[in-house]
């Protein structure tokens, strides 16, 4: 062609504009892969050598980092992801189900529709340091509506929790009786109390006055307490243990941690249900079928495993979620009994990592990296089940 | 006959069975419809917490029993010294906002452009093998927790990419800005792709039939076609990059200032609510647990502004094409 037809100069300029941009494109493009690289590599490089079997079980030890490991935090990761997940999938399915397949036709109920739609996608870009101070203040202290916990007092409204005092006698056994006031700290025995001891044996104490008024059998004398003696007080706390306020516990976390994924899971779920063929419902509803039963019988089983996809995408989200859970929980690195119950504290992976990462001491660095390793393969998984669910139920329908 | 008498007699039970039916139906749909209103106005509910809340609070920072802040004070002022023991305390937010703007502005400064780049390139140009190696590449990157590059901020690219450029600090602004910009880079790229592919095939094969390279196809049709979606996509990035806090606390240190230099230590109004949170010292009801609500306030102020900017100019000036 060129040879019957000269080019004029300004089409040469052009064409090796566009050829000096797509390789500006590719060099760009470049950048990002080696920028991804690199951080893959700068993080196997530091963690992958302290990456064993122990890591995974062991607990953090602030004197000892090759001792330490993260089974706690990947225990409460888990934990803080199903509570979560539990949460936030009914209440984000359903506002999905109410913008998507009832739309009003009343102008001022469309408005509110258009309003819950609008705010939707605001909470979507709200911070989530943000949420975790709506956290604080409404799962934590709870508007302080109740009162506040102090460290030495059980809160003024609890179940699942039976506050013992147990107290020594004379014989040097500790005795233990439930009291019914359990605000007393630093109870005394002033007069005879039932108690019970380690056997199950459930007796009246025994007040004396002095020691030498002791009785001599030893069986009596281990029930027997000096007039006045202090108690010391502890707790059982069974797994349903709960409180008000919920204070800085895993359940105040798993909550806040809902309402940073809700936005996710309603836009993914409303992706779901768009995404199910307008003919299905048309012939539910040429059936006779009412709108709900439609959505029920129809949509909702149709669009289940975009629920599941969205709501898979969302935990992994939370999963590696850590403002929101290091504002409300605090920034615990191991806690002496683990994960009891929902009114415990417990570590999860993001807050480790973070304090760890912020640890000049020797050794910390590499901890991080390796839990970050851990991390990235828990979200790996993760989303490779989710792909996994929509790619096979995605031909199912077509 | 006898068949037909049958059905007779049989269809009042029939009809009455239908209607009671249908009552039933008509009664749980409406608990249905309950249920459902409730849990969309629960979504109208938390951002209603979240404003209540943010207000509410933040009236005690401006009045409380420990010192009266003046609120020209809080937004004039150039020190914020809560946190701090020694000295006079002073409550001006600017050290924070400038915090959040330096890094704002370095994260932009990268996801923007390459951001935008990578999209075109995605969208106009890249084969299908190149982009079924740079799409997966976009998707680790978006799911990558951000305190993992607050990690890589200060374990990588302050002591190997920075350092050795220039005087920067342990804890500094550059470290902290590159990697909320590589944080935001695929959100904008994604955003961006799918407002260019939003573009019909009938405006590129028109300005192609009228003689155009494939770069004045992209530049002079294509992006003007999207601009509302990648703007949309820049402001959202923007909100992103201002709320990001784990990277800025890990790698921008605690120390509020008040310049442009991006070597030194910097606080941004997220990094502040973090720091304040962790530390025990803060008691409900002081100053201290009041200036983050205050501080948390103007932050929501910024983001929420911006991204309901954004969702505006994506319904508004989408342009529709048939």
């Amino acid at each position: 062609m060129n040879r019957f037809y000269s080019t004029p100069r300004s089409e040469v300029k052009r064409k090796s504009k566009d050829r000096f941009f797509s390789v500006v494109c590719i060099l760009i493009a470049g950048l990002v892969v080696l920028t991804l690289l690199t951080l893959l590599g700068s993080i196997g490089a530091t963690g992958s050598s302290w990456l064993n079997w122990d890591f995974l079980f062991a607990e953090h030890r602030e004197d000892n980092p090759e001792q330490s490991g993260i089974g706690q935090a990947i225990f409460g990761s888990v934990v803080l992801c199903g509570l979560c997940a539990a949460l936030a999938l009914p209440i984000g399915v359903g506002t999905a189900i109410l913008l998507e397949e009832f739309q009003p036709r009343n102008r001022v109920l469309r408005w509110l529709h258009w309003l819950v739609q609008l705010n939707i996608n605001n909470l979507a870009g709200v911070p989530s340091i943000v949420y975790g101070i709506l956290g604080v203040t409404a799962f934590v202290y709870m508007f302080n509506w109740f009162p506040s916990i102090t460290p030495n007092d059980p809160p003024s409204w609890e179940i699942g929790a039976t506050h013992i005092y147990q107290v020594k006698t004379l014989g040097g056994q500790y005795v233990k009786f439930v009291c019914p006031d359990k605000n007393e700290s630093a109870l005394r025995v002033t007069e005879p109390i039932e108690a019970f001891d380690d056997a199950g044996n459930t007796f009246m104490i025994n007040v004396v006055q002095s020691r030498g008024d002791a009785p001599g059998d030893p069986v009596l004398k281990n029930r027997t307490v000096l007039n006045g003696k202090l108690t010391s007080r502890y707790s059982e706390k069974t797994w349903y243990h709960l409180h008000l306020p919920f204070g800085k516990t895993v359940l105040s976390s798993g909550l806040t941690l809902a309402l940073v994924i809700l936005p996710i899971i309603i836009i993914a779920s409303q992706e779901a249900i768009r995404s199910v063929p307008d003919s299905l419902r048309e012939a539910a509803l040429g059936m006779g079928a009412t709108r709900w039963e439609a959505v029920r019988n129809v949509v909702l089983p149709a669009a289940t495993p975009g629920f599941m996809t969205g709501a898979i995408l969302a935990m992994s989200r939370a999963v590696g979620e850590a403002a929101p859970v290091l504002a409300v929980m605090g920034g615990v690195m191991g806690t002496t009994n683990g994960l009891t119950n929902l009114m415990d504290k417990s570590p999860v992976l993001p807050v480790l990592i973070y304090k760890w990462a912020g640890d000049e001491n020797a050794g910390f660095e590499n901890l991080s990296a390796a839990a970050i390793i851990v991390l990235l393969l828990m979200l790996l998984v993760m989303n490779s089940f989710a792909v996994w669910l929509r790619n096979r139920y995605e031909k199912k329908l077509a | 006959m006898t068949s037909n008498t049958a059905t007779v007699t049989d269809r009042p039970s029939f009809e009455n069975f239908r209607r009671r039916n249908q009552a039933l139906g008509k009664f749980s749909q409406t608990l249905v419809m309950i249920a459902l209103v409730g849990c969309g106005l629960f979504s109208l509910a938390v951002t209603i917490g979240i404003v209540v809340m943010l207000a509410t609070q933040s009236v005690g920072f401006f009045y409380n029993k420990e010192v009266a802040v003046n609120f020209w004070q809080f937004l004039t002022d150039t020190r914020w010294t809560i946190g701090q023991t020694q000295g006079i305390p002073r409550y001006g937010i600017m050290p924070l906002v400038s915090g959040t703007l330096r890094i704002t502005g370095i994260a932009m400064l990268i996801s923007l452009p390459v951001g935008l780049i990578c999209a075109i390139y995605l969208a106009e140009y890249a084969t299908s093998s190149v982009r079924s190696v740079l799409k997966p590449v976009l998707e680790i990157l978006a799911g990558i927790p951000t305190v993992v590059l607050g990690f890589f901020a200060i374990k990588f690219i302050t002591p190997w990419l920075l350092q050795p450029l220039g005087d920067f600090k342990t804890f500094n602004a550059g470290s902290a800005g590159i990697a909320v910009g590589i944080l935001c880079l695929p959100l904008v790229t994604s955003l961006a792709e799918d407002a260019l592919r939003s573009v019909p095939n009938s405006l590129r094969e028109g300005a192609y039939g009228l003689g155009s390279t494939r770069l004045e196809v992209t530049l002079k049709v294509v992006v003007p076609a999207a601009l509302s979606g990648i703007i949309s996509a820049f402001l959202l990035a923007l909100s992103r990059a201002i709320g990001e806090t784990m990277v800025v606390a890990l790698a921008a240190g605690s120390t509020p200032t008040l310049t442009a230099d991006p070597r030194g230590p910097s606080q941004t109004m997220t990094g502040f609510i973090v720091e304040t949170f962790q530390s025990e010292s803060i008691e409900p009801d002081s100053i201290g647990y009041y200036s983050m609500y205050a501080v948390a306030a103007v932050l929501f102020l910024f983001t929420f502004t911006i991204t309901l900017i954004g969702q505006l100019i994506r319904m508004r000036y989408r342009e529709v094409y048939n």
